[in-house]
């Protein structure tokens, strides 16, 4: 049934596969099989083009300068001695820019970042905020002209505390069912503990990046973006311009985790300078600005109370769950993302409430919400567990729900006893001892922890085109793009399943706002919501040619009824003939090139889950277990992650080699979530105090544990026909709760509060 | 970055007779001038003058070339061989590209990592504006200094190397206009006192030659250790430099330097004096390590550094003499 | 700096003005408008034309003239050299790349040594090219990721990243390769924890740490066994 995969051993997929080829034939075998992405050669070789890596013939280059205070009002900006550094084309700030529009509030399909745009008034909301934009011929020259902006400040003291408590504000109840503090009350057994996470930045390490160009009333932005669409809707609300004079680029991306959904003040300074000069202008940040000024994961502080029964049977479950936000958005974490389906109980109730800090606008950051919800209640579960005396692994089985007990709703599909199952095998748990410091390895002591994993399944609204060329290619066409983790090579799988193509004649055409709207990078929905489009523009497309085919002189298939005419391997033949023969039928492309046509499209579309009658009533999730081997050692405070297995249940995997790069990643992510990632900001100027790579840390491969994935392969067709849900975030959630708890049987400490810190461990 | 003229050396009286900011390997350097931190007039390539040699010394000792790359050093075999605190120092600092280009007398330069000596919007640094202040007494202060503070300063010395070094009991040898002189490393650096911006005992336009190692102690044993957050590529939270020689479970002779927890390099003169003569024992280490501590002074966020520097030196020992 | 002339239809050739740098005769670069892909690739922009047209100003280490702020300049990348004429002093070796020479393979991550983005090879070795200054670069040989391979002729390690998927955003992979090809003539040692400490210098958020040890260890056992 299932297949692992360790380092980069072969991935291949077997057992429930099967079930798909009813569902979606795929008689090249090419859906599922861990093929190299095509991007491969692009990407080793700097081929590959980035936002920042584009230039344009007498381009400008600009640099923002950053308030450095947290709070207060702007007093007076001299730019006198940056206008007088040499190649300074111009300095823009709030008294001389032209005006920014806010983006329409709530408008789907329009989202920004940061409502405020930059510039719209004198108060300062948080440090590093931009006060002005230096542009000039070089970096160099911007770069130093920059530095001698000079702003004075009515400084005040900003609020940036990580304790979000005590909070007098009003709670919004996310769920609720049953009584749940008479319950818990009367419960056996209970746990009431608060966990916090903290401010994390996503940190990509490609910066974020925009090259605005003008062309009349044209304006086309080369854009570091999880949206081109998006990002086009929302520059022309922003720019005052109409959608059609937008174009918005981006070939590839460096990848964002979240923090370039939609776009932040910068992408329209950009513009704004590009217009006024009437020069394109590169505008690539610093990574310093990355900490303040293109969203965090905000800290959270959520109270968990879980009570159960004496054998371990959940009684009550609440969640009140703070998050930061800042003074001009109200971002919502969305902490209770997986409590209320994750476990079966009765009684639950989800609260949660925002406050407000001097912060930049947080944004979603992988697994918003679930991740740093699931590090909490499944911290809760495993001091439950020690509480219960009973294993962590059995806790979760004997809770597992068989309906979204929020809603009522059947799962689409839901395996997690299995991964929970599966997972406990592969890692070797049963020869776990719980005693706390109990196993020992090498003179290391090995702490053991577990933790279940969680994510939702969505599909969202996507159009693709599909041609077939006389040339012998076929193209796909999408304005969606490819973060970094193979929707390319997704969308060339489908065509090579549908076309029987070779990956060498087919062209996979995304990031240009320009071409049939596709779906923003986000939330692990972007295999999902393209693959049934661009089956069905494929279907249309092939359709197409075969009538044509049909009643085409001159070809051998001239006559046939269409019906009975297939296309395999690139030829078109009948239905008859033994597919894949060098004799049956003709090449597609003859078949055009007989009909005189340079080639046939045809446009292929997917709806939303929510509106789609077959989906709406079921709770489709993905879900997973991960399971975490620590080494500590006391004597110098040492404590490193060694083993990590992780089980996904996420449907069918189509690219099963990307897929577990995918979720190793994930791991090495939640490794850094666990024990290192941070971001610090001054309690008196609210500066993100560590905002830069040497002292915000990220894991580096020498923290990267041995990772063994397991994908569980089950296709949910209730969300595409090919089953496949997504796995962008599960491979993160679960991680940090799990390695918490090796920490805990390694050490005796249970922290609470992530990261875990060293001078946490050293009362042990 | 500020502008700034650029010229070649070729010989070291031609670089100490331009009267710039010297730029060896840049690590510390270009990262500081893009921070607005440094904001030379004049920068001195020196990379082309000929100290780029580790050579044997005819008295034992080594003798080691300003220019030569901690890369090389650390993978040079005597060093290795006789010196293995020094390469063990080195590999654990920074990454392969970074020791790839740092040179040794760059890296004895090396500047604090103190987030608020890095960003000059914080006008309170004494260090950067003598009298000014301290930013990061109140502030952020997970990693500052716990040894040699002052109520002006307590910025930590950044480098692995020279704590090596100091265990090592290097000479480092400079010149300047006024000629040529050498300094052991232990006069090298300056307690930040009343004074944190005088760092060193150079002179101005002083420039490091080379520095050299005394003949390694025979039979004694080396160790550097590091304790840090991440497993690489991060500056120390303790790190212990330990040279020891040990007989009949006794220790006869040591020396022991702490990095990351002093505002210099930080030679612990109260723990070698509690080891020497003393069985080489979990006890007695551990003493040493109460005794080198005894001054410690933490801020309010590093409290831990203080037991983290004893088990780290405990631990060093404990290695140093097995 | 590539070996075909002839212009797709969605390329156009526009004239070419390097900021800082002396404009060479006859630059042009040509500009995709969308987005393409193939299993080949293409590149979108490429220098039509070495840039620098002429080096018979250079001195002997390249570097030795220096006026205010400005240096004379002449870097040799990839075997070619390019005559940047009066360089600003400030330009690292980085930005000289990417924004003068517009050989963006070699990214930006961080300007300040701490991610590895940027690493090229100097004389052979790798360093941090944000923390190099170009004029230090002078006279020296200057290897990038564009000097190793092309993607219809990959270098083994190339070869090795697409075959192991050691990479996700393919952002920090250009730093990851040059490290990567380097540590092959570096004296560390065989196992799994000295590579991975070896390469630690360059961080990949996506993670793709395991298959980059995977296709490091693939290149290595093939040299080994060549």
């Amino acid at each position: 049934m299932t297949v692992s995969t360790t380092g980069t051993a072969p991935e291949t997929m077997t057992g429930a596969t099967a079930e798909a080829a009813g569902a979606a034939a795929s008689q090249h075998g090419i859906i599922g099989r861990p093929v190299a992405r095509i991007d491969g050669p692009l990407k080793t070789t700097g081929t590959a083009e980035y936002a920042g890596d584009f230039h344009l013939p007498w381009m400008a280059f600009a640099v923002p300068v950053q308030a450095t205070v947290g709070k207060g009002t702007i007093r007076s900006l001299d730019v006198t001695a940056a206008e007088a550094v040499p190649g300074v084309l111009a300095v823009l700030h709030r008294g001389n820019m032209e005006r920014l529009y806010r983006a329409v509030p709530n408008d789907p399909n329009a989202t920004v970042s940061e409502t405020r745009p930059a510039f719209e008034d004198d108060r300062i909301y948080y440090w590093g905020q931009y006060v002005a934009l230096v542009v000039a011929e070089s970096l160099e020259q911007a770069t130093a002209a920059a530095a001698v902006v000079k702003a004075e400040y009515a400084a005040e003291t900003p609020e940036v505390s990580r304790e979000l408590e005590p909070f007098a504000g009003k709670w919004n109840t996310v769920s609720t069912r049953g009584t749940v503090d008479a319950a818990f009350a009367a419960a056996a057994v209970k746990v009431d503990q608060t966990y916090g996470t903290p401010a994390e930045t996503h940190n990509p390490i490609e910066l974020h990046a925009t090259v605005a160009v003008w062309d009349g009333d044209r304006v086309t932005f080369y854009e570091s973006t999880q949206g081109v669409v998006n990002h086009r809707n929302a520059m022309a609300q922003i720019l005052g311009v109409p959608r059609e004079n937008v174009t918005v680029v981006t070939k590839f991306l460096g990848s964002g985790f979240g923090g370039k959904l939609f776009p932040w003040p910068h992408c329209a300074l950009a513009a704004v300078a590009s217009r006024k000069l009437q020069r394109p202008v590169k505008l690539v940040v610093t990574r310093t600005m990355m900490f303040s000024n293109v969203g965090h994961r905000p800290v959270t502080e959520q109270r968990f109370r879980i009570g159960a029964s004496a054998d371990g049977k959940l009684v009550a479950l609440r969640q009140d769950a703070l998050n930061h936000t800042s003074l001009v958005d109200s971002f919502d974490e969305g902490c209770g993302e997986a409590t209320g389906y994750l476990y079966s109980v009765p009684n639950l109730t989800v609260a949660s409430a925002l406050v407000g800090r001097n912060v930049g606008s947080p944004m979603a950051m992988r697994g918003p919400g679930a991740v740093p919800g699931l590090f909490a209640m499944e911290s809760a579960m495993d001091e439950l567990a020690v509480a219960l005396k009973m294993d962590p692994v059995e806790l979760r089985l004997k809770n597992d729900a068989t309906v979204d007990e929020s809603n009522g709703r059947k799962f689409s599909s839901r395996h997690l006893r299995e991964c929970l199952e599966t997972g406990s095998a592969k890692f070797g748990w049963k020869q776990r001892t719980p005693q706390v410091g109990s196993m020992r390895r090498d003179g290391k002591v090995l702490g053991w922890g577990m933790a279940a994993a969680s994510w939702g399944a969505y599909r969202f609204a996507c159009a693709t085109t599909v041609d077939l060329n006389a040339d012998g290619k076929a193209r796909v066409r999408c304005a969606t793009q490819d973060v970094g983790t193979g929707l390319y090579t997704i969308f060339a799988q489908v065509l090579a399943e549908k076309t029987g193509l070779p990956f060498e004649r087919i062209e996979v055409l995304l990031g240009d706002s320009s071409m049939p709207e596709g779906p923003l990078s986000g939330g692990s929905w972007s295999t999902a919501t393209v693959l049934p489009a661009v089956a069905e523009a494929a279907d249309g497309a092939i359709a197409s040619l075969l009538s044509i085919a049909a009643s085409t002189p001159g070809t051998p298939l001239a006559g046939a009824d269409a019906k009975t005419l297939r296309m395999t391997e690139g030829r078109v033949h009948r239905a008859t003939e033994s597919a894949g023969l060098p004799s049956a039928g003709v090449p597609f492309e003859a078949v055009l090139q007989a009909a005189r046509l340079n080639g046939v499209s045809a446009d292929g579309r997917s709806g939303s889950v929510f509106e789609d009658p077959k989906a709406r009533d079921l709770s489709m999730h993905s879900f997973g277990a991960q399971f975490a081997e620590v080494e500590w050692e006391p004597e110098i405070a040492r404590l490193r992650v060694s083993r990590v297995v992780t089980v996904i249940d996420a449907g069918r995997i189509i690219n099963p080699r990307a897929g577990a790069n995918q979720i190793r990643g994930a791991v090495v992510m939640g490794v850094g979530m666990a024990l290192l990632e941070e971001t610090v900001y001054d309690r008196r100027n609210g500066q993100p105090i560590n905002g830069n790579l040497a002292d915000y840390l990220m894991a580096t491969s020498a923290d990267a544990p041995e990772i063994d994935v397991t994908f569980l392969d089950y296709p949910d067709f209730a969300l595409n026909s090919y089953g496949a849900r997504g796995i962008g975030e599960i491979g993160l959630a679960g991680v940090a709760p799990a390695i918490a708890s090796a920490v805990y049987h390694a050490t005796g400490v249970r922290v609470r509060k992530l990261p875990i810190r060293i001078e946490d461990l050293m009362q042990a | 970055m500020q502008s700034f003229s650029f010229s070649k050396a070729q010989t070291v009286d031609e670089a100490t007779g331009l009267g710039g900011r010297y730029i060896g390997g840049g690590t510390t350097l270009v990262d500081l001038m893009k921070l607005d931190v440094e904001t030379p007039k004049t920068l001195v390539d020196v990379t082309g003058l000929p100290l780029a040699a580790v050579e044997k010394l005819p008295d034992g000792g080594l003798r080691i070339g300003a220019l030569v790359r901690n890369s090389d050093l650390a993978f040079d075999p005597t060093v290795k061989a006789e010196y293995a605190v020094l390469s063990e120092a080195l590999l654990s600092g920074a990454s392969a590209q970074l020791r790839n280009m740092a040179t040794t007398g760059g890296n004895l330069l090396q500047r604090t990592r103190c987030p608020y000596f890095r960003d000059t919007s914080y006008t309170n640094c004494n260090k950067r504006n003598p009298g000014s202040g301290c930013a990061a007494m109140d502030g952020h202060n997970r990693m500052m200094a716990i040894l040699g503070t002052s109520e002006d300063c307590i910025a930590t010395h950044p480098s692995d190397m020279a704590v090596a070094m100091t265990a090592l009991e290097a000479t480092v040898h400079v010149q300047g206009a006024k000629g040529k002189r050498e300094i052991a490393i232990g006069e090298f650096y300056k307690l930040p006192g009343t004074t944190p911006n005088v760092e060193n005992a150079l002179e101005p336009g002083e420039l490091i030659t080379h520095v050299t190692l005394p003949t390694p102690r025979r039979g004694s044993k080396q160790v550097y250790l590091k304790l840090r957050d991440r497993a690489s590529y991060e500056f120390a939270l303790a790190s212990a430099a330990v040279v020891a020689e040990t007989s009949g479970g006794h220790v006869r002779y040591v020396r022991v330097a702490l990095g990351g927890v002093g505002t210099r390099p930080w030679r612990a003169h109260e723990a070698e004096a509690a080891l020497v003569g003393k069985p080489a024992t979990a006890e007695h280490f551990r003493a040493a390590a109460e005794a080198a501590l005894k001054g410690a002074k933490p801020q309010t966020e590093n409290g831990f550094k203080v037991e983290l520097a004893k088990r780290c030196m405990t631990r060093a020992l404990t290695m140093a003499t097995a | 700096m590539t070996e075909e002339t002839v212009l797709r239809e969605d390329q156009q050739e526009i004239e070419l003005e390097p900021v800082g740098a002396v404009k060479a005769e006859g630059q042009s670069v040509r500009v995709t408008r969308r987005t393409f892909l193939s299993g080949l690739g293409a590149t979108g922009l490429m220098v039509t034309a070495p840039l620098a047209a002429s080096a018979s100003a250079t001195t002997a280490n390249g570097a030795a003239a220096a006026t205010a702020g400005k240096t004379h300049v002449v870097l040799k990348v990839n075997g070619e050299e390019h005559d940047l004429g009066m360089l600003d002093s400030r330009a690292t070796l980085l930005d000289t790349l990417r924004e003068r020479l517009y050989l963006t393979g070699t990214k930006k991550g961080c300007d300040h040594g701490q991610c590895g983005a940027c690493t090229v090879h100097v004389d052979g070795r790798r360093v941090n090219s944000c923390l190099t200054l170009a004029a230090m670069a002078a006279g020296k040989d200057v290897t990038t990721i564009e000097g190793l391979g092309i993607p219809t002729r990959m270098h083994p390690m190339q070869a090795a990243f697409v075959e192991h998927d050691a990479y996700q955003c393919g952002y920090c992979t250009s730093g990851q390769i040059m490290s990567a090809v380097a540590l092959m003539k570096e004296p560390i040692g065989e196992s799994d924890g000295e590579i991975k400490e070896a390469m630690a210098g360059n961080i990949c958020r996506c993670g793709a740490y395991p298959n980059i040890l995977a296709a490091v260890k693939q290149v290595r056992g093939q040299m080994k066994n060549s």
